[in-house]
């Protein structure tokens, strides 16, 4: 059995699988980097697949917070696993785009799948998951509904600054202003969408784009980003685990080559 | 010079005998210049006058942890925060005075030249003002075209000529031409050398450690008209060679297992970390478009030559010779990877990195990798966003050769 | 509408709709149009070879294509000039002229060759040792070289006459501004701030000759108005543009009127005037050595500060507004000297940070009110 682990700034994820590359388990927990929510996750992983630490041969940690846990073989960045984990379930994949809590990221994939290039955002936070939390917060809904409100907008809102911080007080003062609150959850997407755009623009998006991670699951960024990029993107199926399986694939192949 | 010292001694030693003369000479009421990092120092030199650079210092201070002081206090002045933070650093200090990490003496005068950037017109502008001191200013127009066009070049050799006008009449000194020429040759041999010592990084394994290159660059920036500097270089180009000759690579400890380049300035401040990370990842520094910006080489006498040379730096040339000088470069010492620093303090190198990082991805293939960071504001470097970039580059570096491997 | 706002309707109509008028233009004219990027072009050589130059400074795009080659912090009239090229919007330019004043300049000089092929380039640059010699001889060899770039798009010679002829008209446009705006004070309600922009920026996309004619035309409508009373604040405003919309409503609803400027975008562009003696060229050439008080142009005198003192005193003003466009690093860094310099002198100042595209202007608009709110 092999164990990846992806530690996000705000989520903890983790899959075990076997050396048929079958997942008998996979978990999330919405806490990340330094916090209880890595063991959690592995916790989980283990309960749904059965099987106790003993069993696992070879573990990847892969995530912001990959450096601290030291509890697994190996470490690996996130972007070498999304691009393992998208390829492995969408083999057809040239374009990964995963936009996590701190980094938005757009990886280009050779025909086998591996890391041809990669680009990310510039330091600040625009265009990440951490914008969506804080606009999320402003219009004092979950995260996990901002895409519903969005889908009720009724009027086009530009939010021009791509600085979180900026971003945040044009928000306020559009909503004081009067703009309504799924209006400004659609601007929010928009805005991220613009961003990951343009830094996709930089090493081009080669069909088929494949989008992971969390904020996938967010129809409303999905459909902002293929409005900007003119290109049809795939929602893997459990987007928030590709980093996970990427990780526990590595920790498969690790082992095989070690044995 | 004394065989059983290393070049990195002597290297060492000079660097700060360099400030302490140039403080004694302020003391002893000789004349000081402040000046741009690749400015004609001949002229300045010929006329034997101490020159201290901004930029060095900076990057000194950037290093020793003590920048944040003097942006503060640029900040305080109306300084943006967009500003260059070298400008921002020196003009912070102008105003203070004091610096625990080392001190330079007030300049009577400053040259500029404008072959690195723009931005150092507008900084030097502000010097001479606040000071009141007379400014000399040698205008490379940026190159467009892919050679330095001939209106430039006489455009240039004319301003040697008002800039030797400038030189007489604020150190009340005639100008010795003789003098002039032997510290041209000078000059052009230690370029020379310091290309020659830079590209021996290209052997494999490297002789090169890491940071090495902007450690031996204060020299070539300082002491570029000097027989020490000269001397400097002249050693360190044998005790490279010694390594080569013996097969030994970077580090004691461990292989150098990648090669890489460096493409900008360093992040002064965390200087320590940045290596750190190369080191752990067993990527060595081998080389960046520093060596080829300070091979100012021309024959002596020929000042049509020597105009070309100052406005032939990378930076002040167009984005064709910038991809493909870094395409040469990346053949030249077999890299395997490519470090591109998007430093916040320089829009000039930044706003060609794209399209010079694709251009090179495609007629070269190395993997490469962009971060940001800034040269001496410590605040705009995230050490976890560039690890993370740094072990993304190994990791697409490593599998690039087991591709190569098992094709063979 | 009267004879007046009739002109300055299709005067702002011009500024707001810049693609459609510069089109229209084309088609009155029968002349193929020039893009002029900032800060300053030959624009006579341009007129004298029968061409049409069109200022290019940015506009409200939003910006997607430009994050190929360009970091956020780079200045916003550059990113939306490159994603204006990259989307077309250039397209039925015969050129664009890029001189390279800054180093953002350089970069998008380097970078319009892949990113805007489709749009030929003259790249230039200008010396910043404008004022020796040596700097007038290369500008006059930079004006030759862009001078036979312009022959061969226009097919025809430029004689020394046409130059003349050109440079004719340009210095009436210039005089003729030069008195627009000193009249803006008197007529304060009609020429607000917006207005005034709007007017000044029409120039940038209509042949000179036909403009210089309009603004004379309204100048003479104006005088048979009795003088508007200003009760309002007089500033002088200074920097690379004033824009948005947002931005000048702000200052039309405080009744802050422009009685002077020092932008880029504006004064610079024709306070200062050639020289009677010497070829065309040498004409030209300088009227760049004489220009000063501009971020973009070297001077070790740092005359910026003084420039702004005196535009206040001439003009009684109350207080000088700087709209700095952000990641400007000329203007930037010429800030620091001339503030200090008019803390000395006693005027007050307003500093706002602006980018050419905010949608909102929220706070811009709150210290806009209150620095009205300080000097009443």
């Amino acid at each position: 059995m092999f164990l990846g682990i992806d530690i996000g700034s705000s989520s903890s994820k983790a899959v075990i699988i076997n050396a048929q590359l079958k997942i008998l388990g996979k978990a999330v927990f919405n806490t990340g980097a330094g916090t209880q929510g890595p063991e959690k996750a592995v916790g989980a992983a283990f309960r749904e697949a059965g099987i106790s630490g003993e069993k696992i041969k070879f573990s990847v940690v892969t995530g912001y917070g990959r450096m601290t846990y030291d509890k697994a073989d190996k470490q690996i960045t996130e972007i070498t696993c999304h691009a393992r984990g998208a390829a492995h379930m969408i083999p057809s994949a040239r374009t990964v785009i995963d936009i996590g809590g701190q980094d938005a990221k757009v990886i280009r994939l050779d025909k086998d799948g591996k890391v041809e290039n990669f680009v990310m955002n510039e330091k600040c936070a625009a265009g990440t998951g951490r914008f969506l939390e804080v606009m999320a917060r402003i219009l004092d809904c979950s995260i996990g509904n901002l895409s519903s409100l969005s889908e009720n907008a009724s009027e086009e809102i530009i939010i021009s600054n791509t600085c979180t911080v900026f971003a945040e007080s044009e928000v306020i003062s559009q909503l004081s202003s009067g703009a309504k609150r799924e209006n400004v959850a659609q601007g929010a997407h928009k805005a991220v969408a613009k961003r990951v755009a343009g830094l996709g623009s930089r090493i081009g998006l080669a069909p088929d784009v494949v989008m992971t991670g969390g904020v996938a699951l967010n129809k409303g960024v999905v459909a902002a980003l293929e409005k900007e990029t003119g290109q049809k993107i795939t929602v893997v199926e459990n987007p928030q685990i590709i980093g996970a399986i990427g990780a526990a694939l590595y920790a498969w192949e690790t082992a095989s080559k070690l044995s | 010079m004394d065989k059983n010292i290393s070049s990195k001694q002597i290297l060492n030693d000079m660097i700060s005998r360099h400030y302490k003369e140039a403080l004694e000479a302020k003391k002893s009421g000789e004349r000081v210049a402040w000046a741009t990092s690749i400015v004609p120092q001949e002229l300045l030199e010929t006329m034997d006058i101490k020159v201290v650079y901004p930029e060095n210092h900076a990057a000194v201070l950037g290093a020793r942890k003590d920048a944040p002081a003097f942006l503060r206090n640029a900040e305080n002045n109306g300084y943006s925060n967009d500003l260059c933070s070298y400008a921002r650093v020196n003009i912070g200090y102008a105003n203070l005075k004091e610096s625990a990490a080392g001190n330079i003496p007030m300049p009577d005068f400053i040259f500029c030249c404008n072959n690195i950037c723009n931005t150092v017109i507008k900084w030097y502008e502000n010097l001479a003002r606040e000071m009141r001191i007379p400014m000399i200013l040698i205008d490379t127009p940026f190159n467009h075209t892919f050679d330095v066009p001939g209106h430039s070049v006489k455009y240039i050799r004319e301003q040697f000529n008002h800039a030797i006008g400038q030189l007489e009449q604020i150190t009340g000194k005639k100008f010795d031409h003789d003098r002039f020429k032997e510290v041209m040759k000078i000059s052009a041999e230690t370029a020379r050398w310091w290309k020659k010592a830079t590209a021996l990084a290209a052997a494999q394994p490297s002789p090169f450690n890491g940071f090495d290159l902007f450690n031996y660059m204060a020299v070539i920036v300082c002491m570029r008209g000097k027989q020490e500097g000269l001397d400097l270089f002249k050693l360190w180009a044998e005790e490279l060679q010694g390594k080569i000759d013996r097969g030994e690579g970077p580090w004691k400890d461990q292989p150098e297992k990648y090669r890489v380049m460096w493409d900008g300035i360093a992040c002064w401040p965390h200087l320590a970390d940045t290596s750190k990370i190369l080191r752990k990842n067993g990527i060595n520094l081998i080389t960046s478009t520093y060596p080829d910006s300070w091979t100012i080489v021309y024959d002596s006498d020929d000042l049509d030559a020597m105009a070309r040379a100052y406005s032939s730096n990378y930076a002040n040339r167009n984005l064709a010779y910038g991809a493909g000088n870094i395409v040469q470069i990346v053949k030249d010492f077999s890299l395997d990877g490519i470090i591109y620093h998007s430093n916040r303090s320089c829009k000039l190198m930044d706003f060609r990195q794209y399209e010079v990082q694709r251009q090179v991805q495609e007629q070269t293939g190395v993997a490469s990798v962009i971060f940001d960071g800034d040269q001496t504001d410590p605040g705009a470097f995230s050490l976890a966003q560039y690890e993370t970039r740094i072990q993304a580059l190994m990791e697409m570096m490593e599998q690039r050769r087991n591709e190569r491997l098992s094709r063979r | 509408m009267n004879r007046i706002e009739k002109i300055i309707s299709a005067l702002e109509e011009t500024a707001n709709h810049p693609a459609k008028a510069v089109k229209a233009s084309m088609k009155e004219t029968g002349k193929k149009a020039v893009g002029c990027f900032p800060y300053y072009t030959p624009d006579e050589i341009i007129y004298a070879a029968g061409l049409l130059p069109v200022g290019l400074w940015g506009g409200q795009t939003d910006i997607k294509l430009a994050d190929k080659y360009l970091q956020s912090f780079c200045c916003s009239i550059m990113r939306i000039n490159v994603e204006q090229g990259m989307k077309g919007m250039y397209d039925f330019l015969s050129a664009v002229i890029i001189p390279a004043y800054c180093d953002t300049l350089k970069c998008i000089c380097d970078n319009w060759h892949v990113a805007v092929p489709q749009t030929y380039l003259i790249p230039m640059v200008y010396p910043q040792h404008r004022k020796i010699a040596a700097g007038v001889a290369y500008l006059i060899d930079e004006y030759k070289r862009v001078q036979k770039e312009l022959e061969t798009i226009a097919g025809k010679k430029i004689t020394e006459k046409d130059l003349e002829d050109s440079i004719a008209l340009y210095e009436d446009y210039r005089e003729t501004m030069r008195h627009f705006t000193a009249i803006v004070s008197r007529y304060s309600k009609t020429l607000n701030a917006k207005t005034r922009h709007l007017i000044i920026k029409a120039a940038y996309f209509m042949d000179k000759r036909l403009y210089a004619i309009k603004i004379k035309e309204l100048m003479e409508e104006l005088k048979r108005l009795p003088e508007e009373k200003l009760d309002g604040i007089k500033v002088v405003v200074t920097g690379i543009l004033a824009e948005t919309d947002a931005l000048l409503d702000a200052f039309v609803q405080n009744k802050i009127v422009f009685v002077a400027d020092d932008l880029a975008h504006e004064s610079r562009q024709f306070r200062t005037s050639v020289r009677s003696e010497g070829t065309a060229l040498e004409r030209l050439a300088y009227r760049i050595a004489d220009h000063d008080g501009c971020s973009l142009l070297y001077d070790e005198e740092k005359k910026h500060g003084q420039l702004l003192i005196d535009l206040v005193r001439e003009n009684h003003a109350d207080g000088v507004v700087v709209c700095m466009m952000k990641f400007c690093n000329p203007e930037e860094f010429d800030y620091p000297i001339y503030k200090k310099e008019l803390e000395v002198a006693g005027i007050p100042m307003l500093y706002l940070e602006i980018e050419q595209k905010m949608d909102s202007a929220e706070q811009i608009r709150t210290r806009i009110q209150s620095f009205a709110e300080m000097i009443k």
